[in-house]
């Protein structure tokens, strides 16, 4: 039972949290199933980690690589419940529809995405993926505004094709499988695919197919360029709070099921094709988003292409492979959702002050507000990768494998674009710190809860920048081991 | 040889022509209402097809996956479309970018190339190259139909005909996926319909019409 509760208590608490009418009722209640739900998901992490691997009836699993993402999601989940506790009371009533519908599919969110790790089955797998989708575009298109329907509607529209392509590719590897003579009803388990994945080479042509489409379903999702459109609209255009979940929780999820899929392939046809892939579209994502950095005008977009450069450098990180380029992948993954996390829960405040994203309309922000632009400056360093915050180590270990693997191209690819990276964002946020505030209003200041929800992502990116710890390094050499 | 044997081997040889009898038509149709008449007769000629080979290879356990055809794809989605297409009450043309004409044309086009491309997968698998040609056209024609109609209720018929491409490829390849993972993917996909058409009456209160193609607020 112990996957079972953190699977369903959320989708428990999104049908009782419609019943909350009070908006404060609601917020408060959502906060204690919040809790609960980690402690369900800390019970189930904790068995995960005593047993190596947990198996319960024949769709549910857990290993080391969901344990990790686990860790992950519960961690970005409680900070967005804490910082959506505060940002609530900030928005206009206009503006805001309903907390009760709010909590109730973000609770939902959490269950598509919980159901994805804790899936023994690539077809689960798969509806799982597809679900995060439903569930996550009726909270991108919260506000209602002609943007924010439009993204909406890209988001699902776009998600939905790539993950079909997905979809088609998750049929040709149960064909694989089945020809291989696996039975068909276990031919879409993770288990038996990983053992039986030698013997699948006589499809050598079909699996190549199939993990081009792969690639291209779930890299819609994760936003590898060039399917990325729907991302820097979509993360732009929902409620801060959902932009970090997307960002942080969202396409951690998608690039989940891909090291999973890319495993299974990689020991059935060899690891060149495979990871000369994602090589390829790692150094897409990652050219083509910090060029475009360069040219954002407002403030969430500009975050959100800085999601699809470190996706990129994940991308690169599994890429590149052996052991020092996949414990970064999996440490970078980690590090990006914490310090996106932390800079998309400042964009809630920014609007709220100076009632608009555009960053050529926002001045003197340093002045206004002291404490926003504080996390925005550790935020910002973080995130284009100094020391001594996470991203530096988990970026540092992505090179060190490029050059000791022999990729130089791809390394100086990599120091190239950090630099266009870093560019791109001092310049942005230099040119909207400095400056005289233009009378801006006297605003409610930041909630408690907010503040806490940050420096919670402040202080794990400072402890990752300057010592993995030895459990959590543990954690990450477990999910390691089951995608060699 | 039986009756019901004979229907059933006569209903899967010809399953595959009626198939790109519909996406022919679907092509060269000016109304959402006629396209979504068609593409749930599509989905009846894929539940035919697959009582025939329930029949023909004896497995009752596939009669369910039928059901469900039945159930979502027949009953469900259309009848929700249907609605969705009369309550938005604007015109029932689907704004094509092409003239019917050159539509089927290039709807031809696409299964002539889904027969070139599948060839030697269905070789190597010792498949039915017809029916995983039709799938494929299928698929082809769904994407097509996304690209250039520019009705929002047409993306959706277009999306879910390149959904049935997809399930009639795994029907023909593996005979199904399991039970309970069919099952999810329906579930899904009806749930996508019923999203969407939350968000084809929001386009429409919002923007005040459905043409996807002035949808150019966020750019960059």
């Amino acid at each position: 039972m112990t996957l079972w509760f953190p699977l369903l208590f959320p989708l428990v608490s999104a049908c009782l949290l419609l019943g909350f009418k009070n908006p404060r009722t609601a917020v408060r209640a959502a906060l204690g199933m919040g809790i609960i739900e980690v402690l369900l998901l800390g019970f189930c992490g904790w068995n995960v980690w005593v047993h190596g691997v947990l198996q319960q009836g024949k769709y549910l699993r857990a290993d080391g690589l969901s344990l990790l993402f686990l860790i992950n999601l519960g961690l970005i989940f409680v900070v967005v419940l804490g910082y959506s506790a505060g940002y609530l009371k900030h928005i206009p009533k206009g503006r805001f529809s309903s907390s009760r519908w709010y909590y109730a599919l973000l609770f939902l969110f959490l269950f598509t995405m919980i159901a994805a790790y804790l899936s023994a089955n690539l077809g689960i797998l798969w509806i799982a993926i597809e679900a995060t989708t439903l569930a996550s575009a009726l909270l991108v298109g919260f506000y209602n505004t002609k943007g924010a329907i439009e993204a909406g509607w890209k988001y699902l529209i776009m998600c939905t094709v790539g993950i079909a392509f997905a979809l088609l590719c998750t049929i040709a590897l149960y064909l694989a499988a089945v020809r291989s003579g696996i039975p068909a009803g276990r031919a879409l388990d993770w288990t038996v695919l990983m053992t039986a994945a030698p013997g699948m080479a006589a499809a050598h042509d079909l699996l190549k197919l199939a993990f081009v489409f792969i690639v291209v379903g779930y890299g819609t999702k994760i936003g590898f360029v060039p399917m990325h459109s729907w991302l820097p609209d979509a993360h732009a255009e929902a409620p801060a709070p959902i932009s970090a979940m997307l960002s942080a929780a969202l396409l951690n999820c998608a690039m989940y099921a891909l090291l999973r899929l890319d495993a299974i392939t990689s020991r059935a046809i060899g690891a060149s094709f495979t990871h000369g892939l994602l090589i390829t579209f790692g150094c897409l994502s990652l050219l083509v988003s910090v060029l475009l950095m360069i040219v954002q005008r407002n403030l969430k977009r500009l975050l959100a292409y800085s999601s699809i450069e470190h996706m990129g450098v994940v991308a690169l990180g599994v890429g590149i492979g052996g052991p020092l380029g996949l414990f970064g992948a999996l440490l970078h993954a980690f590090n990006h959702s914490l310090a996106k996390t932390m800079l998309f829960f400042t964009t809630g405040k920014v609007r709220d002050t100076f009632d608009t994203l555009r960053m050529d309309r926002i001045r003197g922000m340093a002045r206004a507000l002291p404490f926003t632009s504080g996390v925005l400056i550790v935020g910002g360093i973080a995130i284009v990768g100094l020391p001594p915050f996470g991203l530096f180590v988990s970026e540092l270990f992505i090179l060190m494998a490029a050059f000791s693997r022999h990729q130089y191209l791809v390394a100086v690819l990599m120091l190239t674009a950090f630099s266009i990276g870093f560019g791109a964002l001092a310049f942005h946020f230099l040119r909207m710190l400095s400056g005289e505030p233009q009378a801006a209003p006297g605003k409610a200041k930041l909630l408690a809860s907010e503040v806490a929800a940050i420096c919670a992502c402040g202080v794990c990116l400072l402890i990752l920048g300057l010592h993995v710890p030895l459990v959590f390094s543990a954690v990450l050499h477990h999910a390691m081991a089951v995608l060699q | 040889m039986g009756l019901v044997e004979f229907a059933a081997a006569k209903t899967l040889a010809s399953s595959a022509v009626f198939l790109f009898i519909t996406v022919l038509l679907i092509a060269a149709a000016r109304r959402t209402a006629t396209c979504i008449a068609l593409f749930t007769a599509q989905c009846l000629v894929i539940m035919a097809q697959i009582i025939a080979s329930a029949f023909l290879y004896h497995s009752s356990g596939v009669l369910l996956v039928a059901a469900l055809v039945l159930l979502v794809k027949v009953l469900a989605i259309p009848y929700v479309l249907l609605r969705i297409s009369r309550r938005l009450k604007v015109s029932q043309n689907v704004s094509a970018s092409t003239t019917p004409a050159q539509s089927v044309f290039i709807v031809a086009a696409l299964i002539l190339l889904a027969f070139a491309v599948v060839q030697p997968y269905a070789r190597a698998f010792a498949l039915d190259s017809e029916m995983l040609a039709a799938a494929t056209a299928i698929i082809l024609t769904g994407g097509f139909l996304m690209v250039s109609r520019k009705k929002a209720l047409m993306q959706v018929i277009g999306l879910l005909v390149l959904e049935n491409g997809i399930f009639l490829a795994a029907f023909t390849t593996t005979f199904g996926m399991p039970l309970v993972v069919e099952m999810g993917i329906f579930f899904d996909l009806l749930i996508w319909v019923l999203l969407m058409g939350v968000f084809i009456f929001r386009i429409r209160e919002t923007f005040e019409h459905v043409d996807v193609s002035r949808l150019r607020q966020l750019r960059g």
